[in-house]
């Protein structure tokens, strides 16, 4: 028997894809953006300004300049981690999206690399609808966020690939609220998007460092305020290879899912 | 639909080829080596109670499942999932209605179509073309999820058409229509058919069975039980005759102790009487009137493929 391949691959089907989720977004963009910016910028709001007004600096700049990156990060990663777990799985267990698609020339492979293109892309659209946000108010200290869109697709890809595997290891949809409660919340609390690292216990220290989501939040702050401490080569570094592993994570588990 | 098959068939060609297949999960076998052949043109029925392995059979047919153990061959081309070459070939209609519910009947058919490599253009005219034909043209911007059952299921097969298949899989096409969405479904099969398409079909209905299918195949509990043309299992299975009538189980044993001296006949106790069949029912008749027990109604009535069906499959209800 053929194997399905482990890397997901990108053809004019896998555009195919990206079509149809473009065309299934254009629907409920607008109740999807609400859902996407209403928190992170009452983050913004709240921290930046009401909770900022009692720090004086952070890291030498302003709080809300600080927390504004990490909020931008957060807001991608969020963006594509709904949609490749509550949709995805709605799209393998419900509406059997993904299993017409199937019936075709396409393979899991193919469902897995349109996915990830259209994650890619979400993360681009709402990070820097994000960004427009920030200049508006003011935060952005530098013209390198012009550079911004570059680690906002890996991070898309980076992101949606651990949550794609979440749910096709899903049964139920009750399932998928524990990625968000033991994942995806205690990363964006201790990633550096509130607080700098410097001051936690070394071993948390060491455990953050592992995850994905700072090293995507000091990029993204390097950008905003145009200054690179010496461990952004580290972070990109980190980002190229997480996207690079965990790309090969979910094809197989989804393969097996619709051909079991 | 003009034309909708450029290409001329010879009559000897194989569709489907199926040998020694076995489909295991985990420690249930559901289907236990069975083969069978479909002609190119053909329309082939499986039938088969709940469970039976049908359903099974048709996901390895199609690819969509890894086969334990076994062969088959669709157009020559080997079945296992992810072959492309096989899945351009055939077009699925699914038990459940899988339509993308976030986009519009005429994007559903559009992107399928894509999906089997065709352009954009292409797509878009064969979706005008097959929603016509279907009758859904008026539909066309509508959201799935405004459709009625019957037009849903006339979009999964319209779908099922946008590549063009050589083989068109239909997984049970009339569960849950109504009579009149029922006969245009089969009217629409039977133009495919003289089209030159092949159809391999499951139904729960055995006058679609009847209607539709030039030859079937029996299965149950994952064997093949019977196979032949829809008369022929039922002359042979049933015989062209049978009599029923209504009996308390204490009517019924003398009933069936009068008609043994005619070992032609067969004689079938259900929950509230009893059916025979064979060639001699006169003579039966006669026995029961020579014993004094000849019931005060009863009656006779051509068999039919359900009779063949219950004979071959039992009665309990299979959940």
């Amino acid at each position: 028997m053929i194997r399905p391949p482990r890397w997901p691959r990108i053809s004019r089907v896998a555009l195919v894809i990206f079509r149809r989720n473009f065309l299934a977004w254009s629907r409920y963009y607008k109740s999807s953006v609400l859902l996407n910016f209403g928190e992170p910028v009452t983050s913004l709001l709240a921290f930046g300004f009401g909770l900022g007004a009692y720090i004086a600096k952070m890291n030498g700049v302003p709080f809300a300049v600080f927390i504004g990156p990490g909020l931008l990060a957060v807001t991608a990663m969020n963006a594509v981690t709904f949609d490749m777990t509550f949709d995805a799985y709605d799209r393998l267990n419900v509406s059997g999206v993904y299993a017409a698609m199937l019936t075709t020339p396409v393979t899991a492979s193919d469902i897995v690399a349109g996915e990830f293109l259209w994650e890619a892309f979400r993360s681009l659209l709402y990070g820097m609808v994000f960004l427009l946000v920030l200049c508006l108010m003011g935060l952005v200290r530098s013209w390198w966020a012009l550079m911004i869109p570059v680690p906002l697709v890996f991070a898309g890809v980076m992101f949606a690939a651990p949550a794609l595997w979440v749910s096709t290891r899903s049964r139920t949809h009750e399932q998928l609220f524990y990625y968000f409660t033991l994942v995806i919340t205690p990363m964006s609390l201790f990633s550096g998007v509130f607080f700098p690292l410097q001051h936690l216990p070394p071993v948390l220290r060491t455990v953050i460092l592992l995850t994905p989501l700072v090293h995507v939040v000091r990029i993204i702050r390097a950008l905003v305020l145009g200054s690179f401490p010496p461990h952004i080569a580290g972070d990109v570094v980190w980002v190229l290879a997480y996207t690079a592993l965990l790309t090969a994570w979910p094809t197989r588990s989804l393969a097996r899912r619709l051909t079991g | 639909m003009g034309n909708y098959f450029g290409m001329q068939t010879s009559t000897t060609a194989m569709a489907i080829t199926v040998k020694d297949l076995r489909k295991r999960y985990g420690d249930v076998e559901a289907v236990r080596g069975i083969s069978f052949r479909v002609t190119e043109g053909e329309c082939f029925g499986l039938l088969g109670p709940n469970g039976a392995g049908k359903s099974t059979t048709i996901r390895l047919i199609c690819g969509l499942s890894e086969i334990t153990d076994g062969h088959i061959e669709v157009f020559g081309v080997t079945a296992y999932p992810g072959n492309r070459e096989l899945k351009r070939r055939i077009g699925v209609v699914s038990q459940d209605d899988n339509l993308d519910p976030d986009l519009t009947v005429r994007q559903n058919l559009e992107l399928h179509g894509m999906f089997y490599g065709l352009t954009s253009a292409t797509a878009r005219a064969r979706t005008q073309e097959l929603l016509q034909w279907m009758q859904l043209d008026s539909k066309l911007a509508e959201q799935v999820r405004a459709l009625s059952g019957g037009m849903r299921r006339r979009l999964v097969i319209a779908r099922a058409l946008v590549s063009r298949p050589r083989l068109l899989v239909l997984d049970e096409p009339t569960t849950g229509l109504d009579p009149q969405a029922r006969h245009l479904v089969w009217a629409k099969i039977r133009e495919l058919k003289t089209r030159g398409v092949t159809i391999l079909l499951t139904t729960h209905y055995m006058e679609e069975a009847e209607r539709l299918a030039d030859r079937l195949l029996v299965i149950d509990h994952g064997l093949i039980l019977e196979q032949g043309t829809p008369n022929d299992l039922i002359e042979r299975v049933a015989g062209r005759e049978c009599l029923e009538c209504q009996a308390t189980e204490d009517e019924t044993a003398p009933l069936i102790e009068a008609a043994s001296p005619l070992p032609s006949i067969r004689i079938e106790s259900r929950h509230d009487g009893l059916v025979a069949f064979g060639p001699d029912l006169d003579g039966m008749l006669d026995l029961w009137d020579r014993a004094g027990i000849r019931p005060a109604s009863y009656y006779r009535r051509r068999t039919s493929l359900e009779d063949v069906f219950l004979r071959l499959t039992g009665r309990e209800l299979r959940e």
